[in-house]
């Protein structure tokens, strides 16, 4: 949800269908409610409406087709142009939609992002924070995550991730034995990444969720200190480099690196999924990493095959 | 608007320590940029043209018309008059503004006009090394055309082809390239042609590389949105490794209990490996681009079959040594030869 020209069909096509953002340009207004069912970990189908935001529609979401909206809800994404002249009218709208939705709804998790991030010139901290109140002022006492986005960087990424999260059963039991792997690796970190989107979906460090917070993990925990952004910058990076090998007819499957302050490994773990491990210890051979990679496979495809059945 | 950009020789040290074009420090070849307006002449330069060795001339696509190519044939046979051994370059640029049909018509009439105007003026003009490019900063085209701009000012060129030539059969490679990491421009490649395609892939994977070689280090950059408390925490950590790959010392060991073997960086070089499929092949053949760092700068990049990288490692680095070897003899010879110009 959210209104015309927010940026609601380009996140879709950056994210489901791996287009680069240069490819949005094109889009024009979404006519009515595009519904897409997207494959995500392969069993999970995530049921995607992308609701065209002019006005005439919008009202019709709200009257007629009230019920047929905001019925069986999991997530509603309401996304804000940051740099909107509307600011009232938009939040007219979305206080009707949080209605709706919790009219039919009310389970459903509230997800409202504040993007196009890259247009603000100001201290993008300080408009964010002040976007931030405004939007939980209008949404009362209703439980919502406000993020900032934009297209341009890798916020939509974590953005992302954490709006899968909220739909993926098993992410805690996934976190315990990707820190078993980790063990077994001798990583400072294992991450997982949904196949097609490279979203996050777990990794071993405690709280995937909440990465602004790993800087108190230090010393707790003795995992180094590492950059708080980086597993949105490696599906950004990932995503685009799956680009390029497209553009030249080849499918990207794996990639090792051994650089000067850490080995990486990258490679399928199940059918759906890729598995980084980031290793600081020097003497920790690639070979090995790609062999317990091999034996974890077996196990993980349960994991996820259990998971998804319950 | 014709314009026109300046490159310096690098025939004096002093004038050298300037030099920070996109990287190149210290690279097979030193050289310096000048970037110069629309307005410059040949007399507004200011320096006389010989102390130049290539001139590249940057046009507009779309500009096919009369005017503009008066002023690119002006300053054509201006710079000829005085330096008749400089290398001229022509950039068509701003190509991916133009459908692919008229990208290319519009290429080769601007090409034919000025080609035909200095026949007109003399014809001694045929003998003239004139060199036209289409590019574009939207893709690699740009990088590939000054790539081969480059290449001219490269002494060691045959030398550093030679070593590839001799490698990619030894491995099985259809293409490898030497690239300036930084600059993602290659400084040389092997016999087989240069597919832009492959090129395009190359930078990206250079690209990709770059910005995952810091994005896993203990002690992060301190971004602009993180608070004070980031600053502190590095200076206090007793695991802290070097920021900067170029540091000699061994760092300290990262897992705090027992102290781990950590890479000496002066004999360590990066490397990584990426496996692609083509999914249109039924045999379901996969390739490899591997890159390995040769020096400080240079790195070598080579596509080749994954049965090969996946089952004859051993062959692969063996090769990257002997040529790794050969490329740093290369350097330290042209930077014994600078030192003693
Ligand atoms: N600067 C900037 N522009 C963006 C960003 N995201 C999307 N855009 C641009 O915003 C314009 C509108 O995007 P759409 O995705 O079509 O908007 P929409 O929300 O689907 O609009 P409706 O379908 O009418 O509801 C496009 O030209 C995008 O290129 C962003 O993060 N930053
Ligand atoms: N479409 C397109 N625009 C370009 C390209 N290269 C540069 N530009 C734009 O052209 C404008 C002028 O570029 P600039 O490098 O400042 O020109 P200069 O005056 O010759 O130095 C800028 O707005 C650039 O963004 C290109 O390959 N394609
Ligand atoms: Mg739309």
């Amino acid at each position: 949800m959210g209104a015309s020209g927010s940026g609601k069909t380009s996140m879709r096509s950056l994210i489901f269908s791996n287009n680069p953002a240069s490819l949005t340009a094109r889009l024009g207004a979404t006519i009515d409610v595009e519904q897409n069912h997207v494959r995500f970990l392969g069993d999970l189908v995530l049921n995607l409406w992308d609701c065209g935001g002019q006005d005439s529609f919008m009202d019709s979401y709200l009257t007629t087709q009230r019920a047929t909206i905001f019925k069986q809800v999991g997530v509603m994404i309401y996304v804000f142009d940051v740099e909107t002249r509307e600011m009232g009218k938009d939040l007219e709208y979305y206080r009707d939609c949080l209605a709706g939705l919790q009219q039919y709804s009310p389970d459903a998790a509230i997800f409202l992002l504040v993007h196009k991030m890259d247009l603000v010139r100001e201290p993008r901290l300080t408009a964010f924070q002040r976007k931030k109140q405004e939007l939980q002022d209008a949404s009362g006492d209703a439980v919502i995550s406000v993020l900032g986005t934009s297209m341009y960087d890798e916020s939509l990424y974590k953005a992302w991730s954490n709006i899968v999260h909220t739909l993926i059963p098993n992410a805690a039991i996934l976190t315990k034995h990707l820190q078993t792997f980790a063990g077994a690796c001798n990583a400072t970190e294992v991450i997982l990444f949904e196949r097609t989107t490279f979203l996050v979906i777990a990794s071993s460090s405690p709280t995937p969720t909440s990465l602004d917070t790993s800087l108190e993990l230090e010393g707790t925990t003795g995992i180094p200190k590492l950059d708080a952004k980086r597993y949105e910058r490696t599906s950004e990076l990932i995503k685009a480099f799956k680009h390029s090998c497209s553009r030249v007819r080849e499918e990207f499957r794996s990639l090792e690196m051994e650089l000067y302050d850490f080995t990486a490994v990258l490679d399928e773990m199940t059918r759906n999924t890729y598995v980084m491990v980031i290793i600081h210890d020097p003497t920790i051979e690639i070979a090995a990493v790609k062999l317990n990679i091999r034996l974890a496979r077996r196990k993980f495809e349960e994991l996820q095959s259990d998971s998804l059945v319950s | 608007r014709p314009r026109l950009n300046g490159h310096r020789s690098s025939s004096d040290t002093v004038e050298r320590t300037k030099i920070l074009l996109l990287g190149l420090r210290s690279t097979v070849i030193p050289l310096q940029i000048w970037d110069c307006p629309a307005n410059t002449t040949v007399e507004s330069l200011g320096v006389p043209l010989s102390q130049f060795s290539t001139i590249i001339f940057v046009i507009d696509i779309r500009d096919l018309y009369n005017q503009p190519i008066s002023k690119l044939v002006e300053f054509i046979v201006a710079s000829y008059a005085e330096n008749p051994s400089i290398i001229l370059e022509v950039f068509v640029h701003k190509a991916e503004k133009l459908q692919e049909d008229d990208k290319i018509e519009n290429f080769r009439q601007i090409h034919e006009r000025v080609s035909d105007r200095l026949l007109d003026i003399s014809p001694e003009y045929e003998q003239m090394q004139l060199n036209f490019h289409l590019t574009s900063v939207y893709d690699h085209s740009l990088h590939e055309a000054f790539s081969r701009v480059l290449h001219k000012l490269i002494q060691s060129l045959p030398f550093l082809e030679e070593l590839l030539n001799v490698f990619c059969p030894n491995i099985q490679s259809p293409k490898a390239f030497l690239f300036d990491t930084r600059s993602r421009l290659y400084v040389a490649t092997d016999a087989s042609p240069v597919d832009s395609a492959t090129h395009n892939l190359c930078c990206d994977y250079l690209l990709m590389l770059n910005s995952f070689g810091p994005l896993y280090n203990p002690t992060p950059p301190i971004h602009p949105a993180t608070n004070g408390s980031a600053t502190n925490g590095s200076t206090s950590s007793t695991h802290s490794r070097p920021a900067a790959p170029s540091m000699t010392s061994a760092p300290p060991s990262i897992h705090t209990p027992q102290p781990n073997p950590t890479r000496h960086t002066d004999f360590f070089y990066p490397s990584s490996s990426t496996t692609l499929n083509a999914p249109s092949s039924p045999s379901g053949a996969s390739t490899t681009l591997s890159y390995h760092l040769i020096t400080k700068h240079l790195a070598l990049l080579a596509l080749l079959p994954s049965t090969v990288y996946e089952e004859r490692r051993g062959l692969v680095e063996y090769n990257v040594v002997f040529f790794r070897q050969g490329v740093q003899e290369i350097c330290a010879e042209e930077e014994f030869a600078r030192v003693g110009e």
